[in-house]
């Protein structure tokens, strides 16, 4: 069985090999395409204006951003004095939480992000089969992702309820009394609950983006596959999986801008309680900064998320282009 | 065809949509802050008990178009005062719109409005002399109602917490008069033969014999925020064994941390939890549910204000306003009354567009006709800090008051930077509660609170 895999992708490796050749025989296909692409070449000065707008807008606040977090910027002086690095001692000290909640944004972004691809990517594999009503299976799962971060939070503050919840109740009505929990208020569950409940929002776009990747590949490869006698599994480790990588590269990117940045749902769950600091992220805890008017804390909490999404970002684009051909 | 008459269709929608719009923003900014008619400030005299104050007047021209924006915290905007609200509008023609943010979140979102010069017309606040000025900065974000007809009718304790050199800032929205006390069953304390505790350790026995006979002694709802801070009212058991204690702490001559009392109280209070005298779920609780859990019998006391008969009267009509009595705070054996004559109250923002309309709003609610409506109609409201408003206390009430003659004022009131620091507070207890704090942590902990804010506002006693 595996030999006969085996010949099927040689196949298509050969396949594949006769498209470049002939590409190669001739050259005054390709030459056509890069004197047209030279062609269609703008003059330079017509991106000033968008380079312009995001330099001011975008990366100009940011710097000034930065700057304020060598202050002490706050809402009880009108008085501004450079302190240095003070504010960053503060962030990264062992007598604050500020660390806490820089592994819980760590923690939230990596555990979401796998999550959600590996329990979109089962979806979407189930939902591009032939199966009866298809299109409302994909809508229900697709659903949560268009409701309000704030409603769904709302919801499920009512759901996961201790004493009345839904869930708990469920529990209850069927005999598993031990698997009633505090969900949201336990110092060991309200991280885990809050997570499950972001997954559970975000697993339906995610499967979406995935349904679209699935469905580009072309049926040809599953039926050479089938012919070698390929099953289910033979076929998704070596046709889907490595032909929906780029879109998986781009639902990790996706999930992790928005895991780093995660803010509604922990506010609207818990608000980064119990405790003192048990489900806090970077952003509520900037939020809190700023309302209670301590500026520079809040600047140089948001400088160090900087830093954070720019190494994890130059991290993904380098083994996202690591095996793309630079002409 | 049909394609090019959906298409058709929708663009006339859309340009009728845009049309629309532009239309009423030009009518809003045509009238800013429109004078509202007079009788805003006469309303008519309420003749039942029942009825919001009847509209003495049709409807002015000059307020149409001008919506205020009222931001305030849940449990600080009752129905009653919608109500008025609504007859408000009906007089003036301008409208309300209420913005109640959940407890737990207003005061970040509050102070980020703030700091952002973007906040509501009117919004809530706690008043206190001392957190007015160093956490809303009344001075430059609020407006000065010293001039407003009703300001001279403000209680003169419940003013001194609202002003800043001597000018008035702030209206009080509820009873200050009350005080945070255990509030209890009282026909449960007759069945189980127990008195009014005199102490902790008498309160303890209290909590034991009620969960021997099968019911939660105390609800507590911790994941509110704040309400489980108002155990610490219970500090003032530390101002009575040294009076300059508050004096000192606002100096920067003495810590939080290491004092006895104020060990003693934390270290009890997670001792009540532990004990399961708060039940399992008083972490999850809601202030909210705090009337129909002592309706239902489940629970036998709680830390309320002395409007607690009434709300649980609503939440269970059989249930008589008047079984239920209240004692003090017992936490470090305390027998003083807890007072406090600091609470929420509205501000005008000094950034709104609609100043003359918030002041309409604000003379409409501190009317005669407004307060006795809001003393009729709100349960924990007895009397509310205006001279011209009625007295309502039950016969429990004053015996409740009369019971403890020594009041001394809680640290909310006499502590500087302790109030804005409220919900820190409360953070840091939910993680005592949780076992990831001790006692001595979370006292350590206001210091640093106490001390942030001071720095950051450049309190001489801080940055010497």
């Amino acid at each position: 069985m595996p030999l006969r895999i085996l010949h099927g992708i040689n196949k298509l490796k050969t396949a594949l090999k006769r498209g470049c050749l002939a590409a190669v025989r001739q050259p005054h296909l390709i030459k056509g395409t890069n004197n047209m692409n030279k062609n269609r070449i703008y003059p330079r000065y017509f991106a000033y204006g968008a380079l312009i707008i995001y330099f001011v807008f975008f990366f100009l606040p940011g710097l000034i951003g930065v700057g304020y977090s060598f202050t002490d910027w706050s809402a009880y002086s009108d008085e501004l004095h450079y302190v240095g690095f003070q504010n960053f001692k503060t962030v990264f000290s062992a007598d604050e939480n500020y660390m806490k909640i820089i592994t819980n944004t760590l923690e939230f972004t990596l555990i979401t992000t796998i999550l959600k691809n590996v329990i979109g990517l089962i979806l979407a594999l189930l939902l591009t089969k032939s199966i009866r009503l298809l299109n409302m299976h994909r809508g229900i799962v697709f659903m949560p992702s268009v409701l309000s971060t704030l409603i769904i939070g709302m919801i499920f503050k009512s759901i996961l309820d201790p004493k009345s919840g839904l869930l708990n109740s469920f529990f209850r009505s069927i005999g598993l009394d031990m698997l009633a929990q505090k969900w949201l208020v336990s110092s060991e569950l309200a991280f885990g609950s809050v997570m499950a409940v972001d997954i559970w929002r975000g697993v339906g776009y995610i499967m979406t983006i995935l349904i679209a990747g699935i469905l580009s590949i072309s049926s040809d490869y599953y039926e050479a596959a089938a012919i070698d006698g390929a099953g289910g599994w033979k076929k998704f480790w070596y046709i889907t999986f490595p032909l929906i990588l780029p879109t998986l590269a781009t639902t990790t990117v996706l999930n992790v801008i928005y895991g780093l940045k995660v803010f509604d749902m922990v506010y609207a769950l818990t608000n980064g309680g119990p405790g003192k600091a048990t489900t806090e992220v970077l952003y509520t805890a900037v939020f809190k900064k700023f309302g209670t008017g301590q500026y520079a804390v809040g600047t140089a909490l948001s400088s160090v998320m900087f830093v954070i999404m720019i190494i994890v970002g130059m991290y993904m684009i380098r083994v996202m282009t690591k095996n793309e051909v630079v002409e | 065809m049909k394609k090019k008459l959906l298409v058709s269709l929708l663009s006339c929608s859309m340009v009728l949509g845009m049309l629309a719009g532009c239309g009423q923003s030009a009518s809003t900014d045509s009238a800013p802050a429109a004078p509202a008619a007079d009788t805003a400030s006469e309303p008519a005299a309420t003749e039942t008990e029942a009825e919001a104050p009847a509209a003495e007047a049709p409807a002015a021209d000059s307020g149409e178009d001008v919506t205020i924006t009222f931001m305030a915290s849940q449990d600080w905007i009752q129905d009653a005062e919608m109500e008025l609200g609504e007859k408000f509008t009906e007089q003036t023609g301008i409208k309300v719109d209420y913005q109640i943010v959940p407890s737990d979140q207003y005061e970040s979102l509050l102070m980020t409005k703030i700091n952002a010069g973007e906040c509501t017309d009117i919004f809530g606040g706690q008043s206190s002399q001392f957190s007015i000025v160093t956490q809303f900065d009344v001075e430059k974000n609020a407006v000065d109602l010293s001039g407003e007809s009703w300001a001279g009718n403000v209680d003169p304790a419940a003013a001194v917490e609202l002003s800043v050199d001597g000018k008035l800032y702030g209206q009080p929205i509820q009873d200050v008069s009350a005080c945070w006390a255990v509030a209890y069953n009282i026909s449960l304390f007759d069945e189980l033969g127990l008195s009014i505790p005199t102490n902790y350790a008498e309160f303890c026995d209290v909590c034991e014999q009620i969960k021997a006979a099968g019911v939660i002694p105390i609800y507590e709802c911790v994941s509110d925020g704040w309400h489980h801070v108002c155990w610490t009212e219970a500090a003032i058991a530390a101002t009575q064994a040294d009076p300059s204690y508050p004096d000192a702490l606002n100096n920067n001559t003495a810590t939080f941390e290491g004092n006895k009392e104020l060990t003693t109280m934390f270290t009890q209070l997670k001792e009540l939890a532990d004990l399961g005298y708060m039940g399992d779920n008083y972490m999850s609780n809601e202030y909210a549910d705090a009337p129909a859990s002592i309706a239902s019998g489940e629970y036998a006391m709680v830390l309320y204000n002395q409007g607690l008969g009434a709300e649980v009267n609503a939440a269970d009509p059989s249930f008589p306003e008047d079984n239920i009595g209240y004692f003090v705070n017992p936490l470090c054996d305390n027998q003083a009354l807890n007072v406090n004559y600091c609470g929420p109250s509205r501000f005008i923002f000094s950034g709104s567009k609609n100043i003359d309309a918030a002041k309409k709003y604000l003379e409409f609610m501190a009317s005669d006709e407004s307060l006795a409506y809001m003393t009729e109609n709100v349960g924990k409201f007895n009397q509310l800090p205006f001279s011209n408003a009625p007295s309502a206390y039950s016969k429990v009430v004053q015996d409740f008051y009369d019971r403890y003659p020594t009041k001394v004022a809680v640290f909310q009131a006499s502590v500087k930077y302790y109030n804005p620091a409220w919900m820190d507070i409360g953070a840091d207890m939910s993680a005592m509660f949780l076992g990831e704090m001790t006692p001595d942590e979370v006292l350590k902990d206001i210091d640093k609170l106490r001390a942030e804010q001071a720095v950051a506002a450049s309190d001489p006693a801080w940055n010497q």
